[in-house]
């Protein structure tokens, strides 16, 4: 028995020799088992794995994705999820199983052009992956940042138990949705924020592989441990300096961050004209939870200990935003910034409901 | 032109190489932007660059095959790549060596895992100086390697020829046009296993051995290149493998 190891590898190479259990993008050749993808190898006990580092989206059943509507017929929506394949929303799944095509208007529900954030429910090499937008926090995203990552960063966004993309909304005050499929929404209510938070997702791109890219994100939002905080609150002298170079520090950041979102936002143009053409008349909607609920005030936040290994998505509760804020700022002003938050959100809610 | 200046009498050829020298190679990965792989490839004179998309939905729909992925491949040569303007529209040598780099490149890639889909390779032939087939078949592989297509092993190619009673190794145009015999091969290094093997010109049957053990050699040499050059996109300057226990 070899010990576990981790390695770079690309197509063909070697990773081990003996009769061990092919995982991911790793295939039997005669002894050996070789790469097929070009990653990070990884060789234990349970058998043997390549990571990979490049790629197209590929559908795996139970995956969360965000996709755009771009067609529909009588009975189903036609949703691009970012892959080779399309995906399908039948009607039934959001109506329910009384649909039908002569009595429900499905433009009522979802438009072409709309953003819906979905989980796959099948998908096999003979059929196109079939969606469904019953459950909690599924269905249509009304507004937002919209970005596209290589799918293969996907993880390394999330972090271990969500922990870089937890660093980024609470650094930002802003919440980031997250599909397997490589494509993200960042929602938010300051522009400097969500600036900030779609250049900390393009930096996480591009770096993924990096070692320390942890405290890198941390430094660019300008997030100190705890243990800096304790430093730097004891050099009370030099206090004011610090904070005059953090304040001209975040206006270059953030005017480098806003050029950076009018490159990507072209992108997202289509897709967020397309849905806020839809916005003066909001649609109402049968079954509130398939509408996405922005207000999670209600939601205890999950903390990194007791949240499950995979987090699609992680959720920030506006609630500890402001905690947040209060301890490490203790202004006024932002507490007030974030209740006048909590109130706007409660409005749109109720105009939702309405 | 005599065959006394394709190799001089201390064994030099026309461009001062050796008999069993490649000319040099430069691979880089991911010049394209907007597509899925790419990779430019400067083989000697000759220079090409490479974009692979997909897997994508096939389009029109009817060329999809349930049951694997379709693999297309365009080789194009640039009006501006040769010394007189060459015809854009694809002609009849094109159309050839189009079929032949797909079919060379078929065998690495794991088609099965993308049925109803399709993957586009585009060959870009910027500056022609013979062997451009190989040089293409070189880039496409890293370039479909770039984009994370499952790959049975990388596809390496060269040719080796003839020069009068030597076998000389890497053929260039000069050599292709005057010389008297030119064998394109593309190989799997790590499978041990040839998938493009064409001849044009005469050989002996120990000629031919020797001829293709020398390209089958070169092969190898290219192979490393390639290597190297997805290894320095990926992992930074980290050639060597980097092993660490966990």
């Amino acid at each position: 028995m070899q010990e576990i190891k981790r390695r770079y590898v690309i197509p063909g190479d070697k990773i081990i020799e003996g009769n061990y259990k092919p995982l991911m993008n790793v295939m039997k050749s005669g002894d050996y088992l070789i790469s097929t993808r070009i990653g990070i190898a990884e060789a234990g006990k349970d058998g043997v794995k390549v990571i990979p580092l490049s790629g197209v989206y590929i559908p795996r059943v139970n995956d969360l994705v965000i996709g755009k509507v771009i067609d529909r017929s009588s009975l189903s929506w036609d949703i691009d999820i970012n892959s080779c394949f399309f995906a399908h929303l039948p009607a039934q799944d959001v109506f329910g199983r009384d649909f039908s095509p002569a009595r429900d208007d499905m433009g009522r529900q979802l438009n072409i052009g709309d953003l819906i954030i979905a989980r796959i429910v099948s998908f096999d090499r003979t059929r196109d992956p079939m969606l469904t937008v019953q459950d909690k926090d599924l269905g249509k995203i009304p507004y937002g940042e919209f970005i596209k990552i290589s799918p293969t960063r996907v993880p390394r966004l999330i972090g271990k138990r969500g922990s870089m993309i937890q660093t980024i909304e609470q650094a930002t005050q802003t919440r980031v949705i997250i599909g397997q499929n490589g494509i993200v929404v960042v929602t938010g209510r300051d522009i400097e924020g969500l600036s900030l938070a779609v250049k900390a997702i393009k930096m996480v791109e591009e770096e993924s592989h990096t070692t320390n890219l942890t405290q890198r994100v941390k430094s660019l939002l300008n997030v100190h441990d705890p243990s800096e905080l304790e430093q730097s609150e004891n050099a009370v002298s030099s206090t004011a300096e610090v904070s005059n170079d953090a304040v001209s520090s975040t206006a270059e950041v953030s005017n480098d961050a806003v050029s950076s979102t009018a490159e990507v936002s072209n992108d997202a143009v289509s897709s967020s004209s397309s849905s806020s053409s839809s916005s003066p008349t909001p649609p109402v909607t049968s079954d509130s939870s398939s509408q996405i609920n922005l207000d999670r005030q209600e939601q205890s936040y999950s903390t990194a200990e007791s949240q499950p290994q995979q987090q699609n998505f992680a959720s920030v509760d506006s609630s500890n935003i402001k905690d947040d804020v209060e301890q490490s700022e203790n202004d006024d002003a932002s507490s007030n910034l974030a209740d006048a938050y909590q109130k706007e959100k409660k409005q749109e809610a109720n105009n939702e409901v309405v | 032109m005599n065959e006394l200046t394709l190799i001089d009498e201390h064994g030099k050829r026309s461009d001062g190489r050796g008999i069993d020298d490649l000319r040099p190679i430069k691979i880089t990965v991911g010049v394209i932007k907007n597509a899925d792989g790419s990779a430019f490839i400067e083989f000697g004179k000759n220079k090409i660059i490479v974009a692979v998309y997909g897997p994508r939905e096939v389009h029109p729909k009817h060329m999809a095959l349930p049951d694997r992925c379709v693999l297309r491949c365009r080789y194009h040569m640039s009006p501006f790549s040769t010394d007189t303007r060459k015809n854009p529209a694809p002609s009849r040598r094109e159309v050839e060596i189009s079929k032949v780099i797909r079919e060379s490149l078929e065998p690495s890639l794991i088609l099965s895992d993308y049925p109803r889909a399709v993957i586009d390779v585009f060959v870009e032939v910027l500056q022609a100086d013979g062997g451009s087939r190989c040089a293409g078949i070189i880039a496409a592989s890293v370039a479909l390697a770039d984009a994370g297509i499952n790959m049975r092993d990388l596809v390496s190619a060269c040719a080796a020829g003839r020069l009068g009673d030597n076998i000389v190794l890497d053929i260039n145009d000069l050599e292709d046009k005057e010389g008297d015999a030119d064998m394109p091969v593309a190989y799997l290094p790590n499978i041990e296993q040839i998938t493009l093997l064409q001849l044009d010109g005469k050989l002996s049957t120990s000629q031919f051995n020797e001829c293709l053990n020398k390209a089958i050699q070169g092969c190898k040499l290219v192979y490393e290149i390639q290597k190297e050059a997805l290894m320095k996109k990926y992992f930074g300057n980290e050639l060597e493998l980097k092993e660490e226990v966990v």
